[in-house]
């Protein structure tokens, strides 16, 4: 894989945020530029949750935080609602981040230690001005409420009396206060309870109904991402391999890392037994990626062509898009 | 966390003691005692529990208690203020420092690692040399002595605290929360001001009493050494003033030396309760 | 086979400033020689108190521990610090779930693990370097020559799982302990390091006990699994009967609250309402009853306590799931 191609975007009228061809690169210590995300191009349809699923350091959370405009971005363009980001500075791009907010993977750290729950979420209105003291008081209320947090008991507690899963659900209440049109979920469940986690993910599709949101929703685990996801972009290495409905993705993966990632899933049903996993050793790095297909080194049906040539996305069934020579039938 | 249910005996006594420090600072002149600086002839050394001279007096007929209550007002006028001025200016470059990174960082993170690289006492020295006359006796015609000390101290202490808020500053500004304060548009000001300022603070005030007990430490040091205040005007003066009568009235410097134990050992008491309150809190992060 | 680590009536306490928290409330597992047993439980379960405080990790004044815990007959609970120790390595070994704050950071791998065998085992500098190979390609790490060389932060996540797996299998240990091992770990990587230690229980017949929150890590990979709830053990079943027989409401819940990858499209995630009871407040009837979609008010006023359903499958509940035995 190693994907670049656009095949996959959809009519420029459709996207609410269109992104393409964003590169991000950050200095190694050794001193090279090393991409993290190179020429990734994907588009959010309003209402949509498209998802980005790796291994760590394939460069899905860079790939939020260049969206997000939180890093600078070397290439590229990250158009939303047709204005490009990446193009504005200073004012103006303040002005335009109330449109797209995010939460973090680490929940607790996202929360500043010395505010109170009611100022951690007042916060976002405070800054834009919304509504009298008393109107604000109400919405953050009503915010704590919808995440199932009661205001009473949590509003003039600071953050360090928490659980994380509480902690998240409070970062979705700020992040939603000042109702952007897209939110963007880096890894929001990864570090919670499995019992906790679908209570999160419950509270963020209620969300996405309630405030009408377009998700983008980082994840290295599928099968978190399986249910709630319109669509599925699966990145390595900086690059994406595949794009795909979730229902293709779980049974008929194109690529062969996809096909990895689905079978290293864990399965709570001891009757499958031991399965062998498929895939071997870790990513190789960054600094220095492999030519061609940067999958190659690890793939079972690697050829000549794939150290020679980079494969394009390419649609192979309605709405499944693989970047590889030699994709899985 | 044992710790953290004992009962701080030392934080009261502490506590107890700086209380009686600062009330006698601020309100030593309504006392019915001798004035500091009057020479009582007929009591000239005399031992302690004389009457009228509960702490007795020194070989100039200077009464003790009374030069401890009034060295109060400048030993911890002149350590506070150091240590504010101090906070202040080092607390904000730290900050921007941590905060812009790049060259900003550079400059100001060699500012205070060469300014760190100077002696103390030479540097008093120099400055004392530069703006006041050398004459103790005749202080007259130059800037007052506790100003040049508060302005050489002041330097002393920002580099201190400047490192010390920088790298508690560069935690914090990795946090999460700076980078959702970034996106939900707050400007960068305020930013520094309701996220990273209020979290360095704790870390600043645990250093800034250590820093309080080495500055008044170090005032007597200077005194020592002639660059201090008037004779007798601190608590460090007075050592210094009466350092040379040790074996024959010992009082006059042993209760200034116990007043400046205390002090310091107080502050430094404070300095770590500050720094468990603030380790009790980051263990719940 | 014959018990080799037990838990006899595990209880320990924490003096608070609200008040005595019960974190575990008589637990009594038994693991016997080259078995898996999975542990599985919320946070807050008590499931990483009740193995700290088995090994011995748990002291201080504020600290109750009551019950007995054996390894191989002999007591741990009344040890000192030391003997307990003594036994860490030799007779029982932990893996972490951040391996980088069990790692010396500041000395290179080959020679934190030089020095551990030869303190513990007495061998020759020369011995152990070869040693220190052997184990590392035990544990499949690509290269174990250049690795020795390097510093734990220059490892990813997964080659220092590795390695924490090498250092503890070191000394021969009769049982594992592994706390949430793979939590912090890629899904794929996560499925290679449960493959590699389950390969290695089998070589050196040892046995395994596996702590996690995740319910799906252990079905493949134990023989037995206990779930806990607030510090109780609320069922304990040989893996396939627990999850072909389900009888403890909680567990179902636990079950079906994992994601998978078989949910289709726009499914609701089956999540537990509510949150486990505050371990400081003293509850009547069944801990779980506040969650259970099944609750009654017996359950409500009675504690149940922990039934045989006739065929070694424990569970507590007065009304448990499945069509009898």
């Amino acid at each position: 894989m190693a994907g670049t191609g656009k095949a996959h975007l959809r009519s420029e009228t459709d996207g609410l945020l269109r992104v393409e061809n964003l590169v991000v690169e950050y200095k190694s210590p050794g001193g090279g530029a090393v991409r993290a995300v190179s020429d990734v191009s994907f588009d959010i349809v309003a209402g949509e949750t498209v998802s980005v699923v790796g291994e760590s350091g394939c460069g899905k959370s860079t790939l939020a935080k260049g969206v997000m405009q939180l890093v600078p971005t070397a290439s590229g363009t990250v158009a939303l609602n047709g204005t490009d980001l990446t193009k504005l500075k200073g004012e103006a791009l303040r002005r335009a981040r109330p449109n797209i907010q995010m939460i973090f993977q680490d929940s607790i750290s996202s929360l500043d230690p010395h505010l109170k729950v009611r100022a951690l979420v007042e916060q976002p209105l405070k800054v834009w001005g919304r509504g009298t003291d008393e109107e604000r008081r109400q919405k953050v209320d009503e915010l704590l409420r919808s995440v199932n947090l009661d205001p009473e008991i949590v509003g003039d507690r600071k953050p360090a009396e928490f659980s994380g899963g509480q902690c998240q659900r409070i970062s979705i209440a700020r992040a939603l206060s000042i109702e952007p049109q897209v939110l963007v979920c880096d890894e929001p469940v990864s570090s919670l309870d499995v019992s906790i986690q679908s209570q999160i993910l419950n509270i963020i599709q209620d969300m996405k109904k309630r405030y009408g949101l377009s998700l983008l929703f980082i994840s290295h685990d599928l099968s978190v991402v399986r249910a709630i996801s319109d669509r599925i972009v699966v990145m390595y290495l900086g690059k994406i391999c595949e794009v795909s409905t979730p229902d293709k993705l779980a049974s008929a993966p194109a690529h062969h890392y996809t096909h990895a990632l689905v079978s290293a899933v864990p399965v709570p049903d001891p009757k499958l037994g031991r399965r062998k996993a498929i895939l071997q050793g870790e990513p190789p790095s960054p600094t220095n990626p492999p030519s061609g297909c940067r999958f190659r080194t690890r793939c079972p049906a690697a050829t000549e062509k794939c150290a020679a040539e980079e494969p394009q996305l390419r649609e192979v069934s309605p709405g499944q898009f693989v970047a590889c020579h030699h994709p899985r039938a | 966390m044992a710790r953290n249910n004992r009962q701080p005996v030392g934080l009261y006594l502490a506590s107890g003691w700086m209380a009686l420090c600062v009330l006698a600072a601020i309100f030593g002149d309504l006392l019915p005692l001798p004035k500091w600086d009057d020479y009582d002839f007929e009591n000239l050394a005399a031992p302690v529990f004389t009457p009228g001279h509960i702490l007795g007096t020194d070989y100039d007929g200077y009464d003790v208690l009374s030069g401890i209550i009034h060295g109060a007002r400048t030993s911890l006028g002149i350590a506070v203020t150091a240590v504010l001025l101090g906070a202040l200016i080092g607390g904000a470059l730290g900050i921007i420092a941590a905060y812009r990174r790049g060259w900003v960082d550079s400059v100001l993170s060699m500012y205070f690692n060469v300014s760190l690289a100077i002696p103390t006492i030479v540097l008093t020295l120099v400055l004392v040399a530069v703006f006041s006359s050398a004459d103790i006796e005749n202080p007259s015609g130059s800037l007052p002595r506790e100003l040049i000390l508060i302005v050489s101290l002041t330097f002393v202490v920002i580099p201190v605290l400047g490192r010390i808020a920088r790298a508690s500053a560069l935690t914090w500004t990795g946090r999460d929360f700076v980078l959702v304060a970034e996106s939900i548009g707050m400007k960068r000001r305020s930013i520094l001001l309701t996220h990273i300022v209020p979290n360095v603070l704790p870390s600043l005030m645990s250093i800034g009493f250590l820093a309080a007990g080495v500055v008044i430490v170090v005032e007597g040091g200077l005194a020592i050494l002639g660059v201090g205040t008037n004779p007798g005007a601190s608590w460090g003066s007075m050592l210094a003033k009466n350092r040379g009568e040790l074996s024959i009235i010992p009082h006059t410097t042993l209760i200034p030396a116990a007043v400046i134990a205390l002090t310091v050992m107080a502050l430094n008491y404070f300095g770590d309760y500050v720094r468990l309150r603030i380790d009790d809190r980051e263990s719940r992060i | 086979m014959t018990d080799l680590f037990s838990l006899r009536d595990l209880k320990v306490t924490f003096a608070t400033k609200r008040g005595t928290l019960n974190a575990v409330r008589g637990v009594t597992l038994h693991v016997a020689e080259g078995e898996c047993l999975g542990i599985v439980g919320e946070s807050g379960s008590g499931k990483t108190v009740m193995w700290r405080a088995a090994m011995g990790l748990l002291r201080g004044k504020r600290v109750t521990r009551g019950g007995s815990v054996t390894l191989n007959g002999t007591e741990l609970l009344t040890m000192t610090a030391k003997e307990v120790r003594q036994l860490w390595g030799t007779q029982i070994a932990m893996v972490f779930q951040d391996p980088m704050t069990a790692l010396n950071p500041v000395r290179r791998i080959g020679s934190q693990f030089s020095e551990a065998l030869i303190k513990r085992l007495g061998m020759s500098k020369d011995d152990a370097a070869a040693r220190t190979l052997e184990l590392l390609r035990l544990v499949r790490m690509p290269e174990p020559e250049r690795l020795v060389r390097k510093y734990p932060h220059q490892l990813s996540g997964g080659m220092r799982q590795r390695v924490m797996i090498a250092m503890a299998i070191a000394c021969n240990p009769k049982v594992l302990l592994a706390d949430e091992p793979t939590t912090a770990l890629d899904v794929t990587v996560q499925a290679q390091v449960l493959e590699l230690l389950s390969d290695l229980r089998e070589k050196l017949g040892m046995a395994m006990v596996i702590v996690t929150h995740d319910l799906g890590i252990v079905a493949g990979h134990s023989d037995r699994i206990a779930v806990l709830y607030a510090g109780e053990v609320v069922e304990l079943a040989t893996t396939a009967a627990l999850f072909a027989n389900t009888r403890m409401p909680y567990t179902e819940a636990l079950l079906n609250s994992i994601p998978k990858l078989t949910d289709t499209s726009g499914t609701r995630m089956r999540a537990i309402p509510g949150s486990p009871p505050d371990p400081v407040s003293v509850t009547t009837g069944c801990f779980f009853a506040p969650r259970c979609n099944y609750a009654t008010d017996r359950c409500r006023n009675e504690h149940p306590e922990l039934v045989d359903g006739g065929d070694g499958h424990l569970y507590r509940c007065f009304f448990p799931l499945g069509k009898g035995k």
